[in-house]
């Protein structure tokens, strides 16, 4: 499959992806855009074909990461990670809202996954992190979303 | 395998596993817990594919064909300034190239008949004298095989670039300097020199031969 035709296959959810890193569509746009432009150049040099699908999420994540100036955020110790509805009174949410509310180490696991279809150790590599971190990561994206999208009457039953 | 375990792995996402699914079999509370959690992914996965703006898909892949275009151009233009392109097409009738030409219009589509080889060994058998990925740079590969030609075995590719398509013989065994060229009833064909082995461009534009050439040898 030749770069062109990569990029038709994988645009939309590269955007999501990006979408997702930056919680603004503007700004993926850019992201995807300037990653592509990188990823054609590097194109000629990746050697594992099969492999060019995460190779792209994981240039538009470095994009991403580029463009806001930093290296990539030291692993979080996940004590420290506080989930939306444990500092916040949310709840009934939909669900797109119970997204934007996760914090970014939560919500950037769970698009790889979901978005991207990548496996534990996929997804711990491409974000720098252990598998074990990746899937209590996941666990508790999920866990909090549930929280999240709950309906008041039921939350009040719960607490 | 019990409720809690079961429980746990499906939060993480990472599918049903047999022993879970025997579980969930015979426990009627995971088997309401799996049926929520479809929902619950279902939703996760509508929320997340957010709506991308019209034709972006598009817009990016035509983004790539205008940078192979400038890349092409770009090539040639070297070759301009470098002071060796310009081919003289009708100067030198050179066998080898003639003989490109004859195969493009003679074997090309019993060739393509024959079946493709499968990309990995096209790879590895192109490595040594033209990399599958600067080939993949210049155009879209259509078809790579094995062939016989000049007393050896080459290999057929086809490949389609922004101007229309080019056939290449990439030919390992053979060993030349600089570059031949030749033109036979609307057929144009370049062979050029590679670090180990050369290349033959053939196809019915000049002026794209020269830039593929040019292409493949920057």
């Amino acid at each position: 499959m030749g770069f062109e035709d990569l990029v038709r296959s994988h645009a939309a959810d590269l955007f999501r992806y990006a979408y997702w890193l930056a919680r603004d569509r503007a700004q993926a746009e850019d992201v995807v855009q300037e990653a592509l432009l990188r990823g054609w150049r590097a194109f000629p040099r990746l050697r594992e074909r099969a492999a060019a699908k995460s190779w792209l999420f994981a240039i538009v994540r470095n994009e991403y990461l580029r463009a806001l100036g930093a290296a990539a955020p030291a692993a979080e110790s996940l004590d420290g990670v506080e989930i939306a509805d444990e500092r916040q009174e949310l709840f009934g949410l939909e669900m797109r809202d119970a997204l934007l509310a996760l914090p970014a180490s939560y919500a950037e696991p769970l698009a790889l996954q979901v978005l991207g279809g990548f496996s534990c150790a996929e997804i711990a590599a491409m974000i720098g992190a252990s598998e074990g971190a990746t899937m209590t990561r996941l666990t508790r994206a999920r866990q909090a979303l549930r929280r999240l999208c709950e309906p008041r009457d039921r939350k009040a039953g719960r607490t | 395998m019990n409720c809690l375990d079961y429980r746990r792995q499906l939060l993480t996402g990472t599918g049903e596993t047999d022993a879970m699914r025997v579980h969930r079999q015979q426990c009627a509370g995971c088997a309401t817990e799996w049926a929520e959690h479809a929902a619950f992914e279902e939703a996760l996965g509508e929320a997340m594919r957010v709506p991308v703006p019209p034709g972006f898909a598009e817009r990016m892949a035509h983004a790539q064909v205008a940078r192979r275009r400038k890349f092409l151009a770009a090539a040639a233009t070297t070759l301009v300034a470098a002071g060796v392109g310009g081919y003289a097409w009708l100067a030198r009738q050179d066998p080898l190239a003639m003989a490109c030409i004859d195969f493009v219009m003679k074997e090309e589509a019993k060739s393509i008949m024959m079946g493709a080889m499968p990309r990995s060994e096209a790879a590895l058998a192109l490595a040594g004298t033209l990399p599958l990925g600067l080939v993949e740079r210049v155009g879209q590969v259509r078809h790579i095989a094995p062939c016989p030609f000049n007393g050896q075995t080459a290999y057929h590719v086809v490949l389609a670039v922004p101007q229309g398509k080019v056939t290449l013989l990439v030919m390992p065994s053979t060993r030349m300097s600089g570059k031949r060229r030749a033109a036979k009833e609307g057929m144009y064909a370049a062979v050029v020199a590679m670090t180990s082995g050369s290349v033959g461009i053939i196809g019915s534009d000049a002026e794209v031969v020269s830039s593929v050439a040019g292409a493949l040898r920057s």
